[in-house]
């Protein structure tokens, strides 16, 4: 009797086992497809497959791959369950590979996919999803373009006052009636920065006339190339201006590349030589606020710029006027008055008119429930 | 002939930096990685150059005793000290390190720490509510302020309780920065990024050349 109920125990149990493994065979990933990954250089293969049912007991993912002819490897560890998508990055270059994707459950049961057929990585010439910034550029470019051979033919171009910019005469001419200096920084930008470069072309109207009226100009640089750059700069205006006597090589000179000695630099020249103006124009972080407080105790007339919306507030704050953003990039054809110049400025403002237009159809659209600008802006980003 | 050669390699580097931001391919890729590994030969061309610059200016300012020339030793100790121990024992070495750590990085730190003393200075004159804008100002910068600090919310549920928002200044706080603030910047950004393009344009096209020196 005991061994029949023993035997009866033992089939439950081996029947509860059976049955409970068989309520939890795991489906194999479905619709599984590698293929080489859009709009990359080669060097990785998408591998995709359909999402399982939230009651598969699938608790994640395995991604085999096989190299033609050898055998099967693991990449990229378990995967969770919700994926169904896996870049493999770590494929070499001219081989095929086939993948399989393997489910695997919480109790460690798994089940493999069919394995694809094999793939290589190939690199593509063109990136397609950047198509609209392709066209935007080309549109933008376009405009300044036109814009700018347009003004060769003498057209008179509105400018809007820039109050930074005017105030560039009364500095010199401050500093030249108080018989003091004139200090200029281009910040901490390398010579392959936009800022930079647009502080060089400020800096090369500020030195005609400050070799006109022969005062003092001091450059200390933080970039040793900037530094060599805008020697050039200055001494080229000078000679433009018929001053090369009144040129001196000393007075653009390396200081330092450390960000707060550069800063301890210049205040301490500020301090010492009480320059009547002081130009910080170019790219500055931190040290902004430094330099134009120092410039501010001394009494001196500064005119600040930069493109950095971080530092923007400091300069309004502690300097007399300040070129913010854009009229950095204005200034050269503000003071040149180069009518091609001037024409890009035209451009420019195009760009804007183009980009505030485009917003205010957003707005608009996406208050009448229609959503299309905004997609294609969010796939763009 | 000086200036025209540096104008075509602008050019033609110009386009096909461009070109490389549109294509993937590791043929354009390789090139644009390898152009820009080429300001790396650069650097140390240009730093020797500094060095020279350096001491020539400090030469210059002992030999004139000019004011404060007494100063120009302390260059040239510091630069001899990191060159003797730098040179021939590396940057890993444990007294060039000593001195970095011990020297450079606290009198960093100290210009750094100016900058607190430097807001307060600045902000007292810009929250100087003397017009309109600058006591919206005031009041912005007020709101912000105590919405930063861990009290203002608490100032907030006592004073103003009996409204029925809870933790009111950092609440406003945000909305200030998401809004407003966020706003302004993004045209800023705008500006710059529109700025930024047409510059290069006129860099790529040659009618901006001022950065060869001189624009003749």
């Amino acid at each position: 009797m005991i061994k029949i109920i023993q035997c009866l125990a033992v089939c439950l149990v081996l029947c509860l086992s059976v049955s409970t493994g068989f309520s939890q065979v795991l489906p194999p990933p479905s619709n599984v497809t590698a293929m080489d990954t859009p709009n990359d250089d080669g060097s990785s293969i998408t591998i995709k497959w359909d999402a399982a049912p939230e009651d598969s007991g699938i608790s994640g993912y395995q991604i085999l791959r096989r190299l033609a002819g050898g055998g099967l490897e693991e990449v990229g560890g378990i995967l969770p369950a919700g994926t169904t998508t896996y870049v493999d990055s770590t494929i070499e270059k001219g081989n095929a590979y086939a993948y399989i994707v393997r489910a695997v459950s919480a109790t460690e049961a798994t089940v493999e996919s069919e394995e694809t057929a094999p793939v290589s990585g190939s690199g593509e010439w063109f990136h397609t999803g950047k198509i609209p910034l392709l066209v935007a550029m080309l549109l933008f470019s376009a405009a300044i373009v036109w814009n700018i051979y347009d003004a060769r033919s003498g057209k008179e171009i509105f400018v809007r006052r820039i109050p930074g910019l005017e105030a560039v005469d009364e500095a010199i001419g401050r500093a030249t009636e108080m018989g003091r200096s004139i200090l200029y920084s281009l910040g901490l930008g390398r010579v392959e920065e936009v800022p930079t470069i647009a502080s060089m072309t400020i800096l090369g109207q500020v030195a005609r006339r400050t070799a006109d009226y022969e005062t003092p100009l001091r450059v200390p640089c933080r970039d040793p190339i900037v530094m060599n750059v805008v020697r050039e700069v200055v001494r080229t205006a000078y000679l433009d201006e018929g001053r090369p006597d009144v040129y001196n090589e000393e007075n653009v000179f390396f200081l330092t590349e450390s960000q707060f000695a550069y800063a301890a630099g210049v205040d301490g020249i500020m301090v010492r030589e009480k320059p009547a103006a002081v130009f910080l124009q170019g790219q500055f972080f931190a040290e902004s606020l430094i330099l134009a407080e120092t410039g501010n105790s001394i009494g001196a007339i500064q005119i600040a710029g930069t493109d950095s919306e971080h530092q923007l507030p400091f300069f309004i704050a502690a300097c007399d006027y300040t070129l913010i953003g854009e009229e950095l990039y204005a200034a050269s054809a503000y003071l040149s008055r180069e009518p091609m110049l001037l024409g890009s400025l035209r451009g420019q403002d195009w760009g804007k008119l183009f980009i505030f237009g485009i917003i205010v159809l957003g707005v608009v659209l996406e208050l009448a429930g229609v959503n299309w600008i905004t997609t294609l802006l969010q796939r763009v980003s | 002939m000086k200036r025209q050669v540096p104008l075509i390699l602008c050019f033609a580097f110009g386009i096909v930096m461009i070109l490389t931001q549109f294509s993937p391919h590791s043929f354009s890729q390789g090139i644009y990685e390898e152009v820009i590994s080429w300001t790396l030969i650069i650097s140390p061309f240009a730093l020797v150059l500094a060095t020279a610059t350096l001491i020539q200016t400090h030469v210059a300012r002992i030999q004139r005793r000019t004011d404060h020339w007494q100063y120009s030793f302390v260059v040239f100790v510091g630069l001899i000290t990191m060159v003797v121990i730098g040179v021939p024992f590396g940057p890993q070495h444990q007294a060039f390190e000593w001195l970095y750590t011990n020297i450079q990085v606290p009198m960093d730190a100290t210009m750094f720490s100016l900058l607190a003393f430097f807001i307060a200075s600045a902000a007292f004159r810009a929250f100087r509510a003397r017009t309109f804008e600058a006591s919206l100002l005031l009041i912005t910068a007020l709101i912000v302020m105590m919405g930063n600090v861990p009290v203002g919310d608490l100032i907030w549920n006592t004073v103003l309780g009996w409204l029925p928002l809870e933790d009111g200044a950092s609440k406003a706080r945000q909305w200030i920065l998401n809004n407003p603030n966020l706003s302004a910047r993004r045209g800023i950004i705008l500006g710059v990024s529109l700025g930024v393009i047409s510059q290069s344009i006129r860099i790529i096209l040659g009618i901006e050349r001022s950065y060869l020196g001189g624009g003749d």
